[in-house]
Order: structure tokens, then C-alpha cells, then sequence
């Protein structure tokens, strides 16, 4: 494959920043880490469009980066191929946020002063994310987030203590809140009276727990949500945790355990015995990354859910996207790659509608209608959420495809008022 | 009441994961201590050397022989050639310095960063599993609760580590010579010990003993470069609960630790990764020379 100029760039700032930021910012405590080549590449007003994306290219989340990076590489050379963006070749700058909200507040300002980019898309990390959000307001640029999941961040600023949601941030991916509205819907049709949780030990584990609790109780579900785990990032052995969840003999558990440390729990729980104890285990994460494809993936029969599935909706555009990527990768879209690719996209129309001007893309994005491999959705206008559906499924191995699937697969639509009301006894926002 | 607070039972399952928890971990605190007991160096590399060993395990097994016991033999010797070359190279020119101990922390330190950076470059940053040898791949059902025969197979390496190491210090000549240097250097200098040749075979024990406890945790954890600052912690607080310098020290506070890792979830979903440190405060403030203290003891 050709890989475009921006791309290449971004494998050499990746390298550099990484070496650099290891070795003087462990060494010397400082937070002296400078913002890669990008200084030496000057400003970028030369009849291209300039998007930074941003991701977590390093460490254990990098995989994230990676579907990601295949996704808008595919938008670029498809758009670059068909006459760009009015006429203009669209170019990426990618850059890590290592998943650290400092790094990444660095990177936005390299990418604003030195690329001088015209839009911001990306970020995997809720936590940076909600650090970014007040940022790009004071910048003034536009950032579509494609994956970060935390209902606070479309949740306008002053709605809830945590909310950051100004008109700068849209997102282009199911939140939180509608993930675990369509987690209440599964387990409003399952035979659970008690429900347990394993989540990462942050913010994103902890609020997915709430808002699962908020909507189940919404929904009338009757169980109770006792055992609650929060395990450290990165742990190499979660066996104690799975041996207290055992213990507390809940019928189903709800997880929100990503990228390597779900790899990890999945050996670990199934060692310890945990899918013949837990009736029910519903990853929300599970089909997020490289886990459907790669040696560890989740076990037949489970639920999981995605914000994007490669067969749903059966249309044309979401076809063609599946059949292209397949070509090119050899592997089922994941929805880091359709939220990047589909981003890209998004700039591109924008961009033609309007202007390329940093006000200009922010109007065309508010409450705008778009259509993509996802399907056809639009940007509420109060939150700039788009207003994409749940999809919670069961695993199941697929041969054709030698992959796992969601099969069958439920698609929850969404309205925002619902979920307002469905939350009303709690005081969390649904960021819709 | 907070459901999250509920005081739960302690059963049995908890104790022997604590165990196990606690004997990988005594494997690479009883090195840091060795080390530290017998040649006053606080090896912060000791982390990234238990996972080396858990590399080398990895690697051997995938690629050169299809037998996991050879490889754990690798990593741990590996492990200790790579920790002795360290010792003769970089640490032992910074005996003599004055204010040595602050140079000797530094250079172990930039070997954290180095040999992380190491490991990312050649393995890349996601995590490794490895299957438990055939021999013991079977479960094993301890009141009630199911355990793989390899869990407790580890617990029974360590308590063998422990007694070898001690009859190894307390019975053998070589024991002797490190029990003698280690209390009065000088003195066993002038009495024609080689210092400098036993400290670097003190040095590759400590590190082989850390490679093995990398190489034998292997199949029950994942193996990433993160797990390499993750141990470290751990050990230093052991051997501050236990006492720096000895072994016994370290052999008890690694399984006091490793049992508040496996009972802290029981009892609160979160923040129980601080008992060990609470823990460690109070053994610092009562009896700051540690539970145990000396070589030997």
C-alpha cells in the first residue's frame, strides 16, 4: 500500500517523541518533553487540508492507534484518489497522546501552532479526552472525537460537576450512557437477580457501572448490583478479583475491561472456572479491538457489545466500507477504524458545504445529518452527540469471515429524551 | 450499607492465590535483599530483571526447544549473566566513590529505562501468555475451589527456594564468606576473601533468583513491559516489612503481602492496592529495621 506523507510523518514523530519523552521525562522528572519534529516541518498553508489525528500509539492501548491509523488512511487515499477535499488533497498528522492528558494537550498545541491543521479528530482515552475538551475551546478548533466514551464530555459544562461539553467537541461514536442503555435492555431479557462488575480502575470503569445501574433501574429491571472490582490498568494478574467475584456468586457481571487487560482476564477467568460460575458476562468493550480476530477472543455465546458492527446496517456504503477493508487488511473493521475513517469523512463534507474555517466546520457539524458505514445519523444539536444506536450481540465464531461476529445482534435505537427520562432518578447526564 | 463495604469470608481459594502471589514475589524480593544485604546496593533494575526471565521463558519456548523447564532455566541463568556483567560493568567502579550508594541508585535506575525500552523495541508493547507446562496442566480442586496444579506447584517452588537459600547461606563455605563480608567487608578482604569476584556472584544470584521468579510466574500472568515496574514496588515493600538483608524477612513479607493482594478485593472494590503500603508505614514507624533483620537470619 502507499502510505501517504502525513503517515509517514507520523511514524517518525511517533519514534521520536517516544524515545525522547522515555528517556528524558522518566530520567529527569521534568515535563520537558518537546512536541516531536514538528517544528521543523513549519506551517502547512499550501493547498491541502490538515487534520491532526490523535491516538494512542504507544504502550499497552496502542492496538487502538493502530485500527485507527488503517481507518483514516483508507478515507485519505479513497478521498485523495477522487478529487480531495474541493479539489484539495486531504493530509494526516498523526500524533500519540500516549493515553496522558498532558501529553496530549501538548500534541493539540503542536498540531494547532506548527501544523497549523485545520481539524482535530481522535482520542481513545476518556480521561484525555475530558482534559482536551476545555483546550480546543480556548484554541477554537474543532475536535470530532472517534472513540473516548464518557457521557461528560458531550455533556454540556454546567449540566453536571464533570461535564466538559462545549460547541468545539462532537463525537461520532456511541457514548457511554447509550452502550449501557443497550447493556440495561440485554439484561431487562435476561434471568439475573444479582449483577457484579469488573472494570479498569478509573473513571471509565466506575461510570459504566453507574450508568448501567441508572439504566437498568430506569428500565425496571429488577435485580440488585452488588460485587463491584476496579483492578489497576495494566494488571498481569486479575485472579484475585475474579476469585472475589466468584465468590460473591452473582449471576451476571458486566465488564468494561479493554485492550490487553481484557486479553489477560480472558486467560485468567477461564482458568479460574469463571464462565461455568457467571451465567451471564457482558463485555461492553469486547468487540472493540483486535480481540475478535487475534488468539484470545472472547468466548462463543457471550454478549458484547461494539459501536459499530461490519453488518450492521446492511447497506451499500456500509458493504463496500467492509468488503475494502477486508481487502486491504484482511480483517473485519473494527470500530476505532469506521469512527477514523468515517471522521475524515466528515471534514470532507463539511469542508464542502462550507469553508475550510475553523467556525465554518464547527456550524456545518452542529446538528448536522451524515451518512457512513454506520449508518445514517445526525449530531444532536444540544450536546453534539451523534445520535447512533446501541448494538449488543452474541458471540459467535464465523467461519467465512474467520472471525468473531455478533450473531445474533440487537440494534437499540436510541432517543434522547428516553434516555433523559430513563435516567431521571439519577444525576447523571446522558451527554445525548 | 455500601454493598461494596460488606465484610466477606475468607475462604480458602483466597489464601492459596495469596500464597502464590506471594511466592512469585519472594522470588525477586529475596535477591533485592540479598544483594542489598551483602553488597549495600538497592537494585531498582531488580523488577525489570524478573522480567527478562519471564521474556526469556517466552522466547525460548516459542522459538528454540518446546520444553518449559529448559526454558525457565534459560531465563533465570540468562538473567543472572545479564545482572553479573551489570555488577562488573557499571556498579562495581562506584564501590569506592564517596557518596557511591546515590550513583549505584542512578545506574540501576537507567537500567529500568533501558532494559524497558529494550523489551518494547524487541517484543512491542502488547502482553504475552504462555501455557503452563503439559505435566501440570491439569486442575487441582482445594476446598471447593479449582486451582491449576501449576498455581501450587509455584507455592512449592518457593518454600524449596527458601530452604535451599537457607542451608545454601547458613551450612555451605560460600555462605560463610557472604555472611562474613557482608557483616565487615574490609575484615574479609584482609583475610583474603576476593570481594570483588564474590560480590559478582552474589549479584548473579540475586538476579538469577529474580529471573527465575519471572521465568516460573510466566504461565500465570501476563507478561508486558509494564510488569516490570509493577513487581518492583511490591518488592521494596516487602523488604522493608520484612527487613532489607534478610532472607527470612523477605520470604515472610512477600507472603503477607501476597495474601493482602488476594483478601484486600474481598473486603473493598477499591484502593485495597494500599494495604501493602499501610502496612509497610506501620512496620516503619514500630520496628523501621523490618520485621527480620540481617543476613543469614
Amino acid at each position: 500500500m502507499v502510505r501517504e506523507p502525513g503517515t509517514i510523518r507520523n511514524n517518525e514523530n511517533r519514534f521520536g517523541d517516544r524515545v525522547r519523552r522515555r528517556t528524558v521525562l522518566k530520567a529527569a522528572g521534568t515535563g520537558l518533553a518537546a512536541t516531536g519534529l514538528a517544528g521543523c516541518l513549519g506551517d502547512d498553508d499550501d493547498g491541502t487540508v490538515t487534520l491532526g489525528a490523535m491516538y494512542i500509539f504507544s504502550g499497552f492501548a496502542s492496538l487502538y492507534g493502530d485500527e485507527a491509523e488503517r481507518g483514516y488512511e483508507m478515507a485519505v487515499e479513497e478521498i485523495n484518489e477522487n478529487g480531495g477535499i474541493d479539489g484539495q488533497d486531504v493530509e494526516i498528522i498523526a500524533r500519540d497522546t500516549e493515553g496522558d492528558a498532558d501529553t496530549a494537550i501538548r500534541q493539540m498545541t503542536s498540531l494547532i501552532e506548527e501544523d497549523g491543521v485545520d481539524g482535530l479528530f481522535g482520542l481513545d482515552s476518556s480521561g484525555v479526552a475530558q482534559a482536551m475538551a476545555p483546550q480546543v475551546e480556548e484554541q477554537q478548533i474543532p475536535l470530532m472525537v472517534t472513540h473516548a466514551a464518557t457521557p461528560f464530555l458531550t455533556s454540556p459544562e454546567g449540566e453536571h460537576d464533570n461535564s466538559v461539553g462545549n460547541e468545539w467537541v462532537f463525537r461520532n461514536c456511541n457514548s457511554l450512557s447509550i452502550d449501557m442503555y443497550g447493556a440495561a435492555q440485554v439484561a431487562s431479557e435476561l434471568d439475573v437477580s444479582e449483577w457484579a462488575t469488573i472494570g479498569p480502575d478509573y473513571a471509565f470503569g466506575y461510570e459504566t457501572w453507574d450508568y448501567f445501574e441508572a439504566f437498568a433501574e430506569g428500565l425496571g429491571v429488577d435485580a440488585e448490583f452488588t460485587d463491584e472490582q476496579y483492578p489497576a490498568l495494566e494488571t498481569s494478574d486479575f485472579t484475585p478479583y475474579i476469585s472475589a467475584i466468584i465468590d460473591a456468586e452473582p449471576e451476571g457481571v458486566i465488564t468494561p475491561l479493554w485492550g490487553a487487560d481484557l486479553t489477560t482476564f480472558l486467560g485468567q477467568a477461564d482458568e479460574a472456572g469463571w464462565f461455568d460460575a457467571i451465567e451471564y458476562t457482558l463485555f461492553s468493550v469486547g468487540m472493540g479491538t483486535d480481540l475478535p480476530a487475534d488468539g484470545s477472543p472472547l468466548p462463543e455465546g457471550q454478549h458484547a457489545s461494539t459501536r459499530y458492527d461490519p453488518f450492521v446496517p446492511e447497506t451499500e456504503e456500509n458493504e463496500t466500507f467492509r468488503e475494502t477493508y477486508y481487502e486491504e487488511y484482511e480483517t473485519l473493521p473494527t470500530y476505532n477504524a469506521e469512527g477514523a475513517y468515517r471522521a475524515v469523512y466528515l471534514y470532507k463534507e463539511a469542508i464542502e458545504e462550507g469553508e475550510n474555517d475553523p467556525d465554518a466546520i464547527r456550524d456545518t457539524f452542529t446538528g448536522m445529518d451524515h451518512s457512513g458505514p454506520v449508518g445514517e445519523y445526525q449530531f444532536a444539536e444540544e450536546t453534539n452527540q451523534a445520535v447512533v444506536p446501541a448494538i449488543w450481540g452474541t458471540v459467535t465464531e464465523d467461519a467465512e469471515w474467520e472471525s468473531n461476529v455478533l450473531d445474533p445482534v440487537e440494534v437499540h435505537e436510541v432517543d434522547a429524551d428516553e434516555l433523559d427520562d430513563l435516567l431521571a432518578d439519577s444525576e447523571l447526564p446522558s451527554g445525548v | 450499607m455500601d454493598p461494596s463495604l460488606t465484610p466477606a469470608f475468607v475462604s480458602v481459594s483466597d489464601v492459596v492465590i495469596g500464597l502464590s502471589l506471594g511466592s512469585r514475589l519472594f522470588l525477586i524480593a529475596v535477591g533485592l535483599s540479598l544483594i542489598f544485604g551483602v553488597l549495600g546496593v538497592l537494585n531498582f533494575a531488580h523488577g525489570a530483571f524478573y522480567m527478562i526471565g519471564a521474556y526469556v521463558t517466552l522466547a525460548v519456548t516459542n522459538q528454540v526447544i518446546d520444553n518449559f523447564w529448559l526454558a525457565v532455566l534459560a531465563g533465570a541463568v540468562a538473567v543472572g549473566a545479564i545482572g553479573a556483567l551489570i555488577e562488573i560493568g557499571t556498579i562495581r567502579p562506584l564501590y569506592e566513590r564517596a557518596e557511591g550508594e546515590l550513583d549505584q541508585l542512578i545506574v540501576t535506575f537507567g537500567f529500568v529505562l533501558v532494559i524497558h525500552e529494550a523489551v518494547r523495541f524487541v517484543w512491542g508493547s502488547q502482553p504475552y501468555s504462555i501455557d503452563a507446562p503439559a505435566s501440570l496442566a491439569f486442575s487441582v480442586s482445594v476446598a471447593g475451589s479449582t486451582f491449576s496444579a501449576y498455581r501450587l506447584f509455584v507455592i512449592g517452588a518457593a518454600f524449596v527456594v527458601m530452604a535451599g537459600l537457607w542451608l545454601f547461606i547458613t551450612k555451605t563455605y560460600f555462605g560463610a564468606l557472604v555472611r562474613g563480608t557482608s557483616s565487615d567487608r574490609e575484615m574479609a578482604s584482609m583475610l583474603g576473601v576476593d570481594v570483588p569476584k564474590l560480590y559478582t556472584a552474589v549479584f548473579f544470584l540475586g538476579s538469577f533468583l529474580a529471573g527465575l521468579g519471572g521465568a516460573l510466574s510466566a504461565p500465570l500472568q501476563s507478561t508486558s513491559p509494564a510488569l516490570g515496574d509493577q513487581v518492583i514496588i511490591d518488592a521494596f515493600i516487602i523488604v522493608v516489612i520484612g527487613g532489607l538483608g534478610s532472607m527470612f524477612g523477605a520470604f515472610v513479607g512477600a507472603m503477607l503481602v501476597g495474601l493482602m493482594q488476594a483478601i484486600g478485593p474481598q473486603f473493598i472494590a477499591a484502593g485495597h492496592i494500599a494495604i501493602p503500603f499501610l502496612a509497610m508505614v506501620i512496620v516503619l514507624l514500630l520496628r523501621p529495621e523490618g520485621l527480620f533483620g540481617g543476613i543469614g537470619e
